[in-house]
């Protein structure tokens, strides 16, 4: 254990001080606030954790320069979910005992569903920085799980949305999707909102197809590629991801499947796709977070200031904005309330309007989801350092796309 | 089912298989001779894969097939090379300890070989375009072969006649065999077992950097790559017969038309097929469809 230096005792000093000076706080004395962050930092997840964690630390760097959470420093407690269950429960459930009862990181669909019984249990409250269950606000909704970011009906019914907006023509569809919950999900989403918004927009009816299902971390998707070929649809839809969708798009070429498309919508790739496939990428929308270039306000300007600073990246990817929106969350609903006691800290979320690097954003009362613009990008191929070039870039109403809370029911979803 | 589909179902289960042979071999082949499993293989393939994408980078070994070979080879003799590192510091130390010690070791060289990757190339995702010659797709009637896809199952067919070759008509390749069938007597009988111990790691490592060389613009380059062949290269090698080329070629064949087949008839079960098939084979034939019982 390192010894306390003249500058723990100053900073911890200044915040005992700042903390007195508030009556009627309830505040727990002796030491930083800690804020456990549950997210993947070893595995197959962990290039996408790795922006969760930078944005966290970019966020609570920029709390205690500006002199903490009620005059209280914060501190990050990290811990490696590995993308996996039973690693992020045994992690939430150390860092509740360890009395750490407000965490956020959850990236993967099926570790934020494993952590709802046990922040229910355990006391806790926990912010998902990116992960793409609908569940969580439905069937498996729990007042003590929260998601900051776009919901995913809000997502792919945007997604499609915009298909019948700009591409009113193409009317057959197929997805490319994952075989696990996140695929599922996504899938049927975007089929719900083809359903919906092409007759509205196009005064077309979309022929949907069956969609293509990926295995998951294998190396050859070529009987899935071809399966995708006799299709011959017009308008697909990925939402297999990371390495995977890399390699599937690489195997694809050799058959010449993304040029038969006439437009691939991705789900949530962001740059990653583009970053690893350069000259090789088939032009694509795809979904993220938040896009920097495309946030011109003090917020998102000074986060990727300071994440230069801190990572040499320009260019942030979404989740790194998730955990940075999260973190805030938690300062604005503990300075709201006055309290970082799990009650109080769920009470002050709900309904609470917090600034992010996207803007404002406000999390629903009813079902623990945040109401934000969708972000879309168009991304082609060039001839640039970066191997790609973004062309289009387009935010749609969050309100106008995401769907009534139903918490404690399942999503209720057209079907072709 | 058309005959266009039937062709394109065989070449892509035979690019599959190939490629999971070209993973596999190495394996096997040390397992074959050192009775060691070695858990880091798939690391070592990953290396190889990295330092052939690196070359791309500097050298262009994208530009023409004879580079991307010359690349590919270049990541052979040096994975090679750090075979040797790893032969002389860790298994030569295996000799004769119990299996449980073995898997430990070769996975925390595993773990090396991930730590290593993230240090030297980092957490993002690469890829390699194939050479232009291997770009693109043969279109004959309704029936699309990619050009890459021969060109793996041209890559597995030579290594395996290489090997088939090398271990039973040469005699260095008759050494590694009676070495591998008794290397007590083969000492009495004066031959070098270690010198041939150690050879045959360099080889196995060489196949391993040689399958991520050639391997290199067919799939994602990440510190995860290793996870993804060499699963499916321990199960065509359990299938195959431990140990036994011919047998990771014919289980590799086998399996990836299994997989094709399943993927034709169940396309919303990806991949049951395969492990069906697989525990199948073993229930029948414990020993694998070449493998010698004990």
């Amino acid at each position: 254990m390192s010894q306390p230096n003249r500058r723990h005792v100053l900073q911890y000093g200044a915040a005992a001080a700042s903390s007195l000076a508030l009556p009627g706080v309830s505040w727990a004395q002796g030491g930083p606030l800690k804020i456990g962050l549950i997210t993947p930092l070893s595995g197959p997840q962990e290039f996408i954790g790795t922006y969760v964690k930078n944005g966290a630390e970019v966020a609570v760097d920029q709390i205690n320069k500006a002199g903490g959470i009620l005059g209280r420093q914060v501190a990050l407690e990290i811990r490696d979910d590995k993308a996996n269950p039973a690693a992020a429960l045994a992690a939430a459930r150390e860092l509740l005992g360890a009395g750490v009862n407000l965490h956020i990181g959850g990236i993967s669909s099926a570790v934020v569903l494993a952590l709802v019984p046990v922040m229910q249990q355990e006391n806790g409250v926990h912010i998902t920085c990116g992960a793409g269950t609908e569940k969580m606000n439905h069937e498996a909704y729990s007042a003590n799980m929260f998601r900051a970011g776009d919901s995913p009906d809000a997502r792919g019914r945007a997604q499609a949305k915009l298909m019948a907006e700009k591409y009113p023509n193409i009317t057959r569809w197929t997805g490319l999707i994952p075989d696990h919950e996140y695929g599922r999900t996504t899938w049927g989403i975007f089929v719900d909102g083809l359903l919906e918004f092409y007759p509205q927009i196009a005064k077309k009816k979309p022929e949907i197809l069956d969609p293509i299902l990926m295995p998951y971390g294998v190396s050859d998707y070529r009987n899935a590629i071809t399966a995708a070929l006799r299709q011959q649809a017009d308008g697909c839809y990925n939402s297999t991801y990371g390495g995977d969708a890399i390699t599937m798009f690489q195997q694809a070429r050799g058959f010449g499947l993304m040029q038969r498309y006439k437009v691939v919508c991705d789900s949530a790739n962001e740059f990653l796709v583009a970053r690893g496939l350069k000259q090789q990428l088939p032009p694509q929308w795809t979904g993220m977070h938040y896009y920097p270039a495309g946030n011109k306000n003090p917020m998102s300007e000074r986060f990727v200031a300071d994440y230069l600073a801190k990572t040499k990246d320009n260019e942030p990817l979404g989740w790194a904005g998730e955990s940075h929106a999260a973190v805030y969350a938690l300062k604005s609903a503990i300075e709201k309330g006055r309290s970082a006691e799990t009650k109080a800290v769920i009470a002050n979320l709900k309904g609470l309007t917090w600034d992010t690097v996207t803007g404002p954003r406000h999390m629903r009362a009813e079902d623990n989801q945040a109401v934000k613009d969708v972000e879309l990008v168009y991304i082609e191929p060039a001839q640039t350092e970066k191997g790609y070039a973004v062309t289009q870039y387009v935010k749609v109403d969050g309100k106008a796309s995401i769907l009534p809370p139903l918490p404690g029911q399942k999503l209720k979803l057209r079907t072709a | 089912m058309q005959a266009a589909d039937i062709a394109t179902l065989l070449v892509n289960s035979l690019t599959w298989a190939m490629a999971t042979f070209l993973v596999a071999a190495g394996l096997t082949l040390v397992f074959g001779t050192l009775h060691i499993l070695n858990f880091s293989h798939g690391g070592f393939f990953m290396i190889g894969a990295y330092a052939a994408f690196s070359l791309a980078q500097w050298v262009g070994t994208s530009n023409s097939i004879a580079l991307y070979l010359f690349g590919s080879l270049a990541a052979g003799v040096l994975v090679a090379g750090l075979g040797l590192v790893v032969d002389r510091l860790v298994l030569r130390r295996l000799a004769g300890v119990e299996d449980a010690y073995i898997l430990i070791a070769t996975y925390a060289l595993l773990l090396v070989c991930e730590g290593s990757t993230k240090l030297v190339w980092g957490l993002k995702y690469h890829s390699v375009m194939p050479p232009a010659m291997l770009d693109g797709a043969w279109v004959m009637g309704s029936a699309v072969v990619p050009r890459l896809s021969l060109f793996i199952i041209a890559c597995g067919l030579t290594v395996f006649i290489a090997l088939e070759v090398f271990l039973n008509r040469t005699k260095s390749g008759r050494l590694v065999k009676a070495i591998a069938a008794d290397p007590w007597m083969a000492g009495l009988l004066g031959i070098n077992v270690r010198r041939v111990y150690t050879a045959t790691v360099a080889l196995g490592f060489a196949l391993a950097g040689l399958a991520g060389g050639l391997l290199v613009s067919n799939q994602a380059l990440s510190p995860s790559l290793a996870s993804a062949f060499v699963i499916y290269a321990f199960g065509v090698i359990i299938v195959g017969g431990m140990g036994s080329i011919s047998g990771a070629f014919f289980g590799s064949i086998l399996l990836g038309l299994i997989d094709a087949i399943g993927q034709w008839v169940l396309p919303g079960l990806p991949g049951l097929p395969f492990f069906i098939a697989m525990t199948l084979i073993l229930l029948l034939r414990p020993q694998g469809l070449m493998g010698r019982k004990h």
